[in-house]
């Protein structure tokens, strides 16, 4: 159980930002990775998503991810955000940890100079684990060709009081790739695939990596369905690999 | 570890060019006469953020897809403005014309439902000209919100008016916001790349200026009018736009807010005026960026500029009404029409309009009377694209079934919060949105007409208004199907204003493709 907690903290840690326009990327909607643009000044933004993770010799793990944000300045967010899981292995539902958000683009694309932006989320376990887990998330968005968009995403982990035989600081990156889907007829949807890698908590651990492929869909003025598939590609041995990971989303600004 | 590193350090190698841009050098024989720099740009120009700001909460946002024709049609505006622009910077305007003038057809034919991301479909132009980008987002935010607040069916039109204030000191707010004083149009449009891009691209440039005869034409159609009245109008006007309008290459200049909604114009002066200080950036941007006498820094430096001229900030302590002529702050405007500077040849209130001619615009448009300052504004007639104030109802219905095709008469009732919308056919059959509408209407003279040609909501209004003037005592009221039989023609009184054409040199018949100081 505990080690539940800990990947679900784990997993909430390294939010979000933007307002819900699918063109603005946002972390866990669908994807890991975000771009590097804030959600807009005096907005807020309510997201909700579900994840199935499967796995092959375990029964699979259901997440929830509620996060509301608001944009304080210019460029800047906060937020604030939960993600229960339930395991069908150990048919326990846990609260995981609540998280705290702060993010900051501060560079917009200008010419050929890319997009900046930096996040910095702090964990707080509320059913059962100990410490304080702590992301910070550089973040690069720059356009290739016209309307293809590379984002990297670059994460150092920490946490105050890991586990034994885990890492108490760990690193990760993410590569992804968003395109608008439909131009010049369409002008409501954005394709996105990411290739993720990330260091294994287990002391000692190898590389895990993952590829994902999503859509952000715009539903209303305000609304955005998100919808992804990913797939781990290799996996610390000490850690069950996830064949087919689904999440679907919604997200709305008011 | 080093595993990890290795794939890191492959993501960040990104195609990069860090280079800076060359200094500015201005070509030869242009320094006299180009634009030059201010001392001072207003520090928010060179800010790298995207500083992306949300529109003010309220029930109403939104509230124009109760239009939905309409608000598809302006949601198609951005696609037209976007991609329109990415393609005179990422070298395509040679297909302007042609490829791209398809392209934006298609979506203007075919408009998204909902609101469009004009960045995300313009990427390379706002990497370019992202400062540029914000004060058009900011003021298109400005455009939106009080069309949504006029579309909302939850507040009274007294309500309404206060809330558009409220938006527009909301919109003041921020460093982006462009001057709600008059300015001069024709100094606007003289500098050397003026009407480049009209001249260059007139079939783009008529798309240009058919959105913001769109994005002008609807506050009259929204302004005090029931919300239940407002769909039948737009289908009026959005035939005209779509079918017309868009497609107009032969306009002299760009539509006005106060040509296009007076009525709209003259109870928010500063937010009409703001919308074609709006409208003319945009035309300075398309002739600044078609203009081949620029190095790529030029345009950047020419594009702040004029985004300079508009500012809010660039104009604070200007009165309206006041300015020298020709210049900056030149902020005079016709005596009866404050939301609407001075243009080209105009003197006072005679100006003349695109495809009208030279009028008065403190005379009503059929009879040639002057428009009564107090009161009861007598009717507007909106046809064939235009929209003209008319003293009476009779004035406006003449004048009405002497233009092809349909037309939209709003008029005032004695009941100040009943607005009368009547629509006709192209056979000139009058709808109208007040069932038991009756009309007076006793032909005399001219000069008195906006006392016998009148509409009420009710008989019984009628014979209360007959029952005060005891002149009339005798006057049945009319049905509205015997009230659009009568046609009393062009009235004696009409006055031709007889002048060459300011904007086309010897009267000629093709649209201008210089002026201003060239």
């Amino acid at each position: 159980m505990r080690r539940l907690i800990t990947l679900g903290c784990c997993a909430l840690i390294a939010s979000v930002s933007l307002a819900s326009d699918h063109n603005n990327l946002d972390k866990e909607r669908p994807l890991r990775f975000e771009d590097a643009y804030s959600i807009a000044y005096r907005s807020f933004e309510f997201q909700n998503g579900l994840r199935l993770d499967t796995f092959r010799r375990g029964k699979p793990v259901y997440n929830f991810r509620s996060e509301i944000q608001y944009g304080f300045s210019k460029n800047k967010d906060i937020a604030i955000g939960f993600e229960p899981s339930y395991s069908s292995e150990s048919r326990k539902a846990v609260g995981n940890a609540v998280e705290f958000s702060y993010f900051e683009g501060f560079a917009r694309e200008i010419g050929d100079k890319p997009a900046l932006g930096y996040r910095v989320d702090v964990g707080i376990p509320v059913s059962g684990g100990k410490g304080v887990a702590l992301r910070a998330r550089g973040i690069l968005t720059k356009t290739v060709g016209q309307f293809d968009k590379i984002h990297v995403n670059v994460d150092v982990l920490h946490s105050t009081e890991a586990e034994p035989n885990t890492r108490q600081m760990s690193l990760g990156a993410v590569i992804g790739y968003s395109r608008p889907l439909g131009y010049p007829r369409r002008f409501d949807q954005t394709l996105l695939a990411e290739f993720g890698v990330e260091q294994s908590r287990q002391r000692g651990g190898n590389l895990n990596g993952w590829v994902g492929l999503g859509m952000r869909r715009q539903l209303s003025s305000t609304g955005v369905l998100d919808f992804g598939i990913q797939t781990d590609l290799f996996r610390d041995k000490l850690e069950q690999a996830s064949p087919v990971r689904l999440t679907v989303g919604y997200s709305v600004n008011f | 570890m080093r595993q990890f590193f290795a794939v890191t350090v492959a993501f960040a190698l990104l195609p990069n060019a860090w280079a800076q841009m060359p200094g500015v050098e201005m070509k030869e024989g242009m320094k006299s006469r180009m634009p030059t720099m201010p001392s001072e740009l207003p520090r928010w120009m060179n800010s790298r953020g995207l500083d992306e700001i949300f529109y003010k909460r309220g029930p109403y946002n939104w509230a124009i897809d109760r239009i939905p024709a309409f608000a598809k049609d302006m949601y198609a505006t951005g696609v037209g403005h976007a991609m329109a622009y990415e393609a005179l910077v990422t070298g395509q305007a040679n297909q302007l014309e042609s490829k791209v003038f398809s392209k934006i057809d298609w979506v203007l034919q075919h408009p998204p439902s909902m609101p469009v991301d004009e960045a995300a479909i313009s990427p390379r132009f706002v990497q370019k000209y992202g400062y540029l980008e914000k004060v058009f987002d900011w003021a298109h935010t400005l455009h939106f919100q009080t069309i949504d607040v006029f579309s909302h069916p939850g507040m009274t039109d007294a309500e309404k008016e206060v809330e558009i204030d409220r938006l527009w000191k909301f919109y003041q707010s921020e460093p982006y916001a462009i001057t709600g004083l008059p300015m001069n149009m024709e100094y606007l449009d003289s500098f050397p790349y003026s009407m480049t891009f009209r001249t260059n691209y007139p079939k783009v440039n008529g798309l240009f200026w058919g959105y913001h005869w769109l994005q002008t034409v609807n506050y009259d159609m929204l302004y005090r009018v029931p919300v239940k009245d407002h769909v039948p109008q737009y289908e009026v006007l959005g035939e005209q736009y779509r079918t017309s309008e868009l497609y107009k290459t032969d306009r002299d200049f760009m539509p006005m807010t106060a040509e296009m909604s007076p009525r709209f114009a003259k109870r928010f002066p500063y937010i009409a005026n703001a919308f074609d200080n709006l409208h003319m950036l945009h035309d300075n941007v398309n002739d600044i960026l078609a203009y081949p006498g620029l190095t790529e820094i030029q345009k950047e430096h020419q594009i702040k500029i004029a985004i300079y001229r508009v500012l809010e900030t660039t104009h604070a302590g200007q009165k309206a009404g006041e300015g020298e002529p020709m210049t900056l702050h030149d902020h005079r405007h016709p005596p009866s029409i404050p939301g609407m500077g001075m243009m080209k040849g105009s003197e006072d209130d005679v100006m003349f309009m695109s495809g009208m001619g030279w009028m008065d615009m403190s005379e009503c448009a059929h009879c040639s009377i002057a428009l009564p300052e107090e009161g009861p504004w007598g009717a507007t007639v909106s046809a064939n694209g235009w929209t003209m104030m008319v003293r009476c109802m009779m004035c406006a219905r003449d004048m009405a079934a002497e233009t092809p095709g349909r037309a939209i008469i709003r008029a005032a009732t004695e009941d100040e919060n009943r607005l009368l919308v009547m629509i006709s056919d192209e056979e000139g059959n009058w709808t109208s949105n007040i069932k038991d509408v009756v009309f007076l209407e006793v032909f005399g003279q001219h000069p008195e007409c906006s006392s016998w040609s009148r509409a009420f909501t009710s008989q019984a209004a009628f014979e209360k208004f007959v029952q005060a003037n005891p002149e009339l005592k005798e006057i049945k009221p009319l049905s509205l199907e015997a009230w659009s039989k009568l046609n009393y023609g062009t009235p004696e009184t009409y006055r031709k204003i007889d002048r060459p054409n300011p904007y086309r040199s010897g009267g000629g018949a093709t649209p201008p493709s210089d002026g201003g100081s060239k």
